[in-house]
């Protein structure tokens, strides 16, 4: 989210990207272990930069390449400055033929199910850090989380009639209630949801949860409330905020306030006019099953 | 009797009506960002197909978790 409020946030750097550049965002945890022609062009690409285990580590960064694949530059600094510089000297190898598609990774390459619903989930540390030292930590401080939820048509249907199917139950609190402000968060394990309670009366969806680990390290108490509403089966209003008391932090996602904190999830029907809308949810990358059926896992 | 109201004020059992609307209306990311209104693909292999054709390079954001959805 850093490099959405530093160098996204230029508007040189976003005239230069309108103008001269095929602007593409990917999640490079799955392309570089996609086993079909677009993870092979990734590879080809990233291979000739400095980050190129690809069994290993990250190959994050920003890369400006050819269509051919040629490799321009690559960077993974967040000043504007030379991310601006080094856009203005790039110039692609001319002559280049589109890429055919020849083999599909299905693990990676998937979209929502028929009928199921997007849900944008935003979360936010409403309190308790430190004053920031420097500006990427005052903006990781501010930091709204993205991720969507995916609901399904069964689901919906469940929800209807005025039950929330344990699937749905599972997904939306083990891998939306999540501290996802700062990096990528731990999901929580099935063991790890200690009570939940969440009743469903009129549209009114309501609740209480706690969330800890075993060593309780990471704890979460939240209470839920939201509005949901229909045409027929479908969903036409998912309106819910999950608010409470965080404690902790994961691998990925370091540096949270040191003393338990207030912590707020909010969830809203997308209006799939947004590119993002048709990303997968983090949960469910390689493991489309697992994101749909935690229950059974 | 006092202990067990400020135990029962401490750990509310339902989040009210005004806090939902307050916290629903304020925790929402800006459509209007400034990295929202750049035309970004989500297929390598869709940009690398507009590349060529407008013979333009590729700016590749690649991060751990999407960039336009997770985190």
């Amino acid at each position: 989210m850093i490099d959405r409020a530093s160098i996204l946030a230029d508007q040189r750097i976003l005239a230069q990207l309108r103008a001269d550049y095929i602007p593409v965002a990917i999640d490079q945890a799955n392309q570089r272990r996609q086993k079909d022609t677009e993870g092979d062009f990734y590879r080809k690409i990233a291979s000739q930069g400095p980050r190129n285990d690809f069994k290993n580590g990250t190959t994050q960064g920003f890369y400006l390449a050819s269509p051919d694949g040629t490799l321009l530059a690559y960077t993974n600094h967040r000043g504007p400055d030379r991310m601006l510089r080094t856009l203005r000297s790039a110039r692609a190898v001319e002559g280049a033929e589109p890429v055919k598609r020849e083999r599909t990774d299905k693990r990676y390459a998937f979209t929502a199910p028929d009928g199921a619903a997007v849900v944008r989930v935003n979360g936010k540390v409403l309190g308790g850090y430190d004053e920031a030292r420097g500006k990427y930590e005052a903006i990781m401080h501010s930091a709204i989380s993205r991720d969507n939820l995916w609901i399904t048509a069964a689901e919906q249907m469940a929800l209807s009639q005025g039950s929330v199917p344990k699937s749905l139950q599972s997904r939306l609190l083990r891998y939306h209630l999540v501290d996802n402000t700062r990096g990528e968060p731990p999901m929580w394990r099935s063991g790890e949801v200690r009570s939940a309670d969440l009743q469903l009366k009129d549209g009114l969806l309501t609740g209480r949860v706690r969330f800890a680990t075993k060593s309780g390290d990471r704890t979460f108490d939240a209470l839920l409330r939201g509005h949901l509403e229909f045409k027929g089966a479908k969903l036409t209003r998912f309106d819910l905020v999950a608010s409470g008391t965080f404690k902790g932090e994961g691998r990925y996602t370091r540096n949270a306030p040191k003393k338990p904190f207030p912590y707020a999830v909010t969830f809203r029907l997308a209006d799939m006019k947004d590119v993002a809308d048709g990303v997968a949810p983090q949960a469910a990358r390689g493991w489309l099953d697992g994101y749909l059926h935690p229950e059974r896992n | 009797m006092l202990a067990i109201l400020l135990l029962l004020a401490s750990h509310p059992s339902d989040l009210s009506e005004a806090e939902f609307q307050k916290l629903h209306a304020s925790i929402v990311d800006s459509k209007t960002a400034a990295w929202r209104t750049i035309p970004w693909r989500t297929s390598l292999l869709d940009a690398q197909k507009d590349a060529a054709e407008q013979k333009k390079p590729l700016f590749i954001w690649a991060m751990d978790g999407h960039p336009l959805g997770c985190t």
